[in-house]
């Protein structure tokens, strides 16, 4: 051990004999009632009006999307299935391209 | 209530979480040595101590549903001190360094008996003698502090410690570890600046 080493364990031995800073621990006259009455002035642990609302809100717009995507189902699928040759003579690029060859 | 009975801690908790006002006030009065002892044992400079318990108290009933019953209940209470301690430590500016001038003349008196006597610090020191440790300790972080007052202080076993504070035997020692070389550092630098 070196000496700082040493005086410091003699530092810390001397600290260990001081007297704890106060004797009394019980609560403080009142303290127990105004921290209860403040601990139930809050209304109880319970999700906020916002955020049931927001929770309904978001289940009325996933079922509004499904039944939309329902009711329109046959003419989404007709868009994907519509692969008319004529298509691809909109495009001006590819009507030059195809000119040049 | 009478001194005599016990507390009877479920009873209470069951009447605390129908909203008893009763019941939480008397949980306050049997919980208060436990809260105030470790307040008080990590009290931040400029913090009033019944100020501090209070906001420890008011975050128990508000968390009061998350407990479980795993820890009892008193290891739950003492964790959810030790850690708004911790935060209000946080909160507040760590001293950048300890000088020979910012020591009282008895903490200065005491810091060179330790050095230059192989004599015990007198007893009526012994108080000068923690401040200038405290003085030392505000030096370091808040869990590496905790973890030196507990250890070293209060001499408490590392399971004790980590009953108290939540963490794991292996880190309450690597941090006392590490702790004591930081504090060893701090106070080397002290002596060396008196001598230079």
């Amino acid at each position: 051990m070196n000496p700082s080493e040493k005086s410091w364990a003699r530092l810390l031995a001397a600290a260990r004999r001081a007297p704890p800073p106060a004797a009394d621990e019980a609560a403080p006259f009142g303290f127990a009632t105004r921290v209860a009455a403040l601990a139930f002035s809050a209304p109880a642990s319970s999700p906020s009006i916002f955020g049931r609302l927001a929770l309904r809100a978001a289940a009325v717009a996933a079922l509004l999307a499904l039944a939309a995507v329902a009711a329109n189902y046959t003419a989404i699928r007709g868009a994907f299935d519509d692969t008319s040759p004529g298509q691809a003579t909109d495009d001006p690029v590819s009507e030059v391209v195809d000119l040049g060859s | 209530m009478p001194d005599d009975e016990p507390f009877d801690l479920a009873g209470c908790l069951d009447r605390v979480r129908k909203r008893d006002q009763m019941a939480a006030r008397e949980l306050v009065e049997h919980l208060h040595p436990l809260v105030i002892r470790i307040v008080r044992s990590h009290l931040p400079r400029r913090v009033a101590e019944e100020d501090l318990a209070q906001d420890i108290f008011l975050k128990m009933f508000t968390r009061l549903d998350q407990y479980k019953g795993e820890v009892p209940f008193t290891h739950w209470v003492s964790r959810i001190a030790v850690t708004t301690c911790i935060d209000q430590l946080r909160a507040q500016k760590r001293r950048p360094e300890l000088r020979w001038a910012d020591l009282s003349e008895t903490e200065t008196q005491v810091l060179d008996s330790v050095i230059t006597n192989e004599n015990d610090v007198s007893p009526d020191d012994a108080v000068a003698a923690k401040e200038l440790i405290h003085k030392l300790l505000d030096l370091l972080k808040p869990e590496d502090r905790l973890v030196i007052q507990y250890l070293d202080l209060e001499q408490k076993s590392i399971a004790e410690i980590s009953e108290l504070t939540g963490w794991n035997p292996t880190l309450v020692k690597v941090r006392a570890f590490r702790a004591r070389r930081k504090l060893q550092r701090h106070y080397h630098e002290l002596i060396e600046r008196e001598r230079t």
